[in-house]
């Protein structure tokens, strides 16, 4: 206990004796993380709104004009069974009528005298659903009851949605990798140059007889308390900018964005935490070769 | 205690150590003595295990370089007490830290850690000075702290490379004698210096090695 106490002392002393180090690597750590931190709100920001569009997605199937209310009935079971199908609203022929009247005002039969309005059923799509809605399999097996007549879908816009979400999820991912691989690097660099200034150190821990773990956790630890920093300060001022263009953008567009403060810090600083680990754990190791 | 078979060391630009054999016993006070560059230091790292013989072997403390794995280094170390030339002493902390520096190493408690560091600063007589810095003590003073240092952990053996090299006489005498009062409550010591003057007639053992060959011993 006493010993990580001493540890932990070290770690934190090390913050002050390295003042340029740590400015250094927590300015490092603070870029980053803001970086890191702008590109998860954003992303999570375009998923909800693809996942409203997705809750908007529907397909409608239109019946001939010869299928009974009963055969309809059962179709449409087989449709609730189709993966990706959330729910379904059945419209007879009878309903159909009502809408018309509702929409146009005037009753069908009195125009043309019979009731050439076809049942239909309104498919709703599956909502949470991470990875991109394919809708090719659900309108393939839609069209092989014989009694389908016409499936109705916004097929070209759904795909260009979900064709530029899947780009826009895979830009952030490759671009947050990079920023983060750069930030190790920059981070372990950094650290090295304190591990050279602080040599002599080394040497008397190891010829009193300490052992790699115990010449390493001091750096390591300065290392995360840097990574730490660095998350809070990324924090506040993501912060203060969600909240000044959040309104700024909720006034033009009507749209607020979504994000939890909490959730934000504790990603930005578990990825503050990891970096500098990553970072200063490489320069120590490699020093000590 | 320390055992030195056929060892020889040579570095990549000249030097070394050729066909060393040498034997140190327990409670022994040695000298090593040779002049600059005549392979002290060199048999110095040897015995610490900072360096590995190219042919031969050096066995510590039953410890056999032959055969130690990399991670039983720092325990080995543990009973070993060293001291500098250059002291050594971290410039970043007092007397008192610098002195505790084995015991946190080693993960002694807190309340056992200031009574140790307490004990060896008054038997060096520097306890009036524990919250001094380096930078503030003289050079007497910094390499009684580095004795003081060796000796917290209470060490088998002391290996002391040149301590008086950047002394004046007095003090360099009374580092001397501060060495041969913990060598006689049982820690051997081997101590390489260049000054023949300052260790002739003390009644000690004395190895003399020119070019890396111990010529007598």
């Amino acid at each position: 206990m006493d010993k990580m106490m001493f540890l932990l002392s070290e770690g934190l002393k090390n913050l002050w004796r390295h003042k340029l180090t740590a400015f250094t690597a927590v300015f490092s750590i603070f870029l980053t993380l803001t970086v890191a931190g702008s590109l998860i709100v954003v992303s999570d920001n375009t998923g909800k709104i693809i996942d409203y569009l997705r809750d908007k997605y529907k397909i409608e199937v239109f019946f001939k004009q010869n299928t009974s209310n009963e055969r309809i009935k059962e179709i449409v079971k087989e449709f609730q069974s189709i993966r990706g199908v959330r729910s379904t609203t059945v419209i007879t022929k009878s309903d159909a009528k009502k809408i018309f009247k509702s929409q146009f005002g005037e009753n069908i039969l009195d125009i043309v005298g019979f009731n050439p309005l076809p049942a239909s059923c309104v498919i709703n799509l599956v909502k949470e659903k991470k990875d991109k809605l394919n809708l090719r399999p659900i309108i393939d097996r839609l069209r092989k009851f014989s009694e389908v007549d016409e499936v109705n879908y916004q097929g070209r816009l759904i795909n260009r949605i979900e064709n530029s979400y899947q780009a826009f999820v895979k830009v952030s991912i490759i671009l947050l990798i990079i920023i983060l691989i750069i930030s190790i690097l920059i981070i372990s660099n950094t650290v090295r140059l304190t591990i050279y200034a602080k040599k002599d150190l080394i040497k008397s821990f190891q010829l009193v007889g300490a052992t790699r773990a115990f010449v390493k956790t001091p750096f390591i630890l300065e290392g995360i308390f840097h990574g730490l920093i660095g998350a809070v300060f990324a924090s506040v001022l993501l912060l203060v900018s969600l909240e000044f263009s959040s309104n700024f953008i909720f006034t033009i567009t009507g749209v607020k964005i979504d994000y939890s403060f909490l959730n934000l810090f504790f990603i930005l600083s578990s990825l503050g935490i990891v970096i500098s680990f990553l970072g200063s754990n490489r320069a120590i190791s490699q020093f000590l070769k | 205690m320390i055992q030195l078979d056929n060892v020889s060391y040579s570095y990549e630009k000249g030097g070394g150590v050729s066909n060393v054999n040498l034997t140190i016993q327990k409670d022994e006070y040695a000298f090593l003595i040779g002049p600059t560059g005549s392979g002290k230091t060199t048999l110095l790292r040897l015995a610490y295990m900072d360096l590995f013989p190219k042919v031969g072997r050096v066995v510590v403390n039953k410890y056999d370089s032959s055969k130690i794995k990399p991670k039983k280094i720092p325990y080995f170390r543990r009973n070993i007490g060293m001291v500098f030339q250059d002291y050594h002493l971290l410039d970043d902390r007092n007397l008192f830290d610098n002195i505790a520096l084995p015991l946190h190493v080693m993960g002694f408690q807190k309340d056992e850690i200031i009574d140790r560091v307490k004990e060896s600063l008054e038997e060096i007589g520097l306890d009036s000075k524990s919250n001094h810095y380096p930078n503030e003590l003289s050079g007497g003073e910094q390499q009684r702290a580095c004795v003081a240092r060796a000796l917290v952990k209470e060490p088998d053996i002391i290996l002391a490379d040149e301590p008086t090299g950047n002394l004046d006489p007095v003090t360099s005498f009374e580092l001397i004698k501060l060495l041969e009062e913990i060598n006689r409550e049982g820690t051997s010591i081997l101590m390489a210096s260049h000054n023949y003057n300052l260790i002739k007639g003390r009644g000690h053992r004395i190895i003399e090695i020119q070019n890396g060959v111990v010529r007598k011993s």
